[in-house]
């Protein structure tokens, strides 16, 4: 048993295939949620739509508590998943940065490709600058290098930093979660407009 | 009804649940014998009496000697700083947080290579990282580091350079009285921070939204 799928047992480039369609699934299920519409998402902001809100929290919180039921009863070593580093510095600009570009183009990279498949235009130029983006990154890479490695943390998880238990820290996540479903559908109740 | 009260009617419980219940700490990846046999052929295992020399010298943090022979002959002899951990003993619970941990180069040793080896499948075997082998043992290490041969006149400058090392390390490192040992002891095992050797690094499939 360790996680789901261990790099030794497929390739990469099985891995990839998997990915490959792992990803259209989660194209289908974005647009079949409505999150191609960039005025859905930008709603998010304007608090008349928190669609986005409640869908990525409760995944999130499915999933958490999937992968701790699976390692309470063993079928899952949750020290062999891959937590991804942490970068303080360049996680806040990089976070305000999406932010950003989140309420002025109305989508995330992600929707913005499930956007473009079913022919949105202004899907198309986000997309244009996404790519744009990333081009000025690449080729300015000297000059934000050490923004970009700034205030190295290793893979730290919250609930070990401020050293509560696991379980504890997803209980009140859950809480947390419910009460913000519960504002984000009072605030749809108070900021509602037409978007249709 | 709501989708958001039915939602809480069953998230809440699991989550109190979850909360309630011990963690699972067991760790059930395991290595499989056609891993350990590659990983054993590979020789990543070894590390040469140099390198150990040059970071006991340096009094090394992160690095930990264990020396998996019986407490007799650690105690007629040990490396500077090392702990006995007798192989008979190895699966005891007393010495798990020494061989299972994250921060520290752990390296087994003992007369030949033969012991520190099977402390190192065993351990292996358990899924525990950063054990290492101390290449040759012992004898090798009397051999090289406290009594060097000198190269012959033709080697290249490399040999030569190892050999001063090897000599310089030996005289730092000769000793190995009792009284040294403890000493060393005293002084050695400071706050256990840095890990130095670098993980080999799996590349990984990142997302998002």
């Amino acid at each position: 048993m360790g996680p789901l799928i261990v790099y030794d047992i497929i390739s990469q480039n099985t891995n990839l295939l998997l990915a490959f369609f792992i990803g259209i699934g989660f194209g289908f299920v974005l647009e079949q949620a409505g999150f191609s519409s960039s005025r859905k998402l930008a709603g998010m902001f304007y608090g008349y739509d928190t669609t986005v809100l409640k869908v990525f929290f409760t995944a999130a919180i499915v999933g958490m508590l999937g992968l701790l039921f699976f390692s309470l009863f063993g079928w899952m070593d949750l020290e062999m998943v891959y937590v991804n580093p942490t970068y303080l510095t360049s996680a806040i600009t990089g976070g305000v940065i999406m932010g950003a570009g989140f309420i002025m183009g109305g989508f995330c990279p992600g929707t913005s490709f499930c956007a473009a498949v079913i022919g949105k235009v202004d899907a198309f130029v986000f997309i244009g600058g996404l790519f744009l983006g990333v081009f000025i990154f690449t080729e300015g890479y000297p000059l934000w290098e050490n923004l970009y490695y700034a205030r190295f943390m290793g893979a730290p998880l919250i609930n070990d930093v401020i050293g509560m238990s696991r379980g504890m820290f997803g209980l009140l996540l859950i809480l947390a979660a419910l009460g913000m479903f519960w504002v984000g559908e009072w605030a749809e109740r108070t900021f509602a407009r037409d978007i249709n | 009804m709501n989708a958001r009260v039915l939602l809480a009617i069953v998230i809440v419980p699991m989550g109190l649940i979850i909360a309630m219940v011990p963690e699972n700490t067991t760790n059930p990846h395991k290595v499989s014998a056609e891993q350990l046999l590659g990983e054993m052929a590979g020789g990543a295992q070894f590390i040469s009496p140099d390198e150990i020399a040059q970071m006991v010298i340096e009094k090394n943090p992160s690095l930990q000697l264990i020396d998996v022979r019986s407490e007799e002959e650690f105690d007629t002899y040990s490396l500077p700083g090392a702990v006995n951990v007798p192989l008979a003993d190895i699966l005891s619970r007393e010495w798990r947080d020494i061989l299972d941990q994250d921060l520290k180069i752990n390296v087994f040793y003992s007369n030949g290579s033969v012991g520190a080896g099977q402390a190192w499948m065993i351990t292996r075997q358990l899924g525990y990282r950063n054990n290492y082998v101390l290449q040759g043992g012992l004898n090798y290490w009397m051999e090289a580091i406290i009594n060097p041969t000198p190269p012959s006149a033709l080697s290249p400058d490399e040999e030569f350079a190892r050999y001063d090392f090897r000599k310089a390390a030996g005289a730092a490192l000769g000793g190995g009285t009792l009284e040294a040992r403890q000493a060393d002891t005293e002084s050695l095992p400071p706050p256990s921070l840095p890990a130095i050797r670098p993980r080999e690094r799996t590349p990984v499939v990142q997302g998002g939204c």
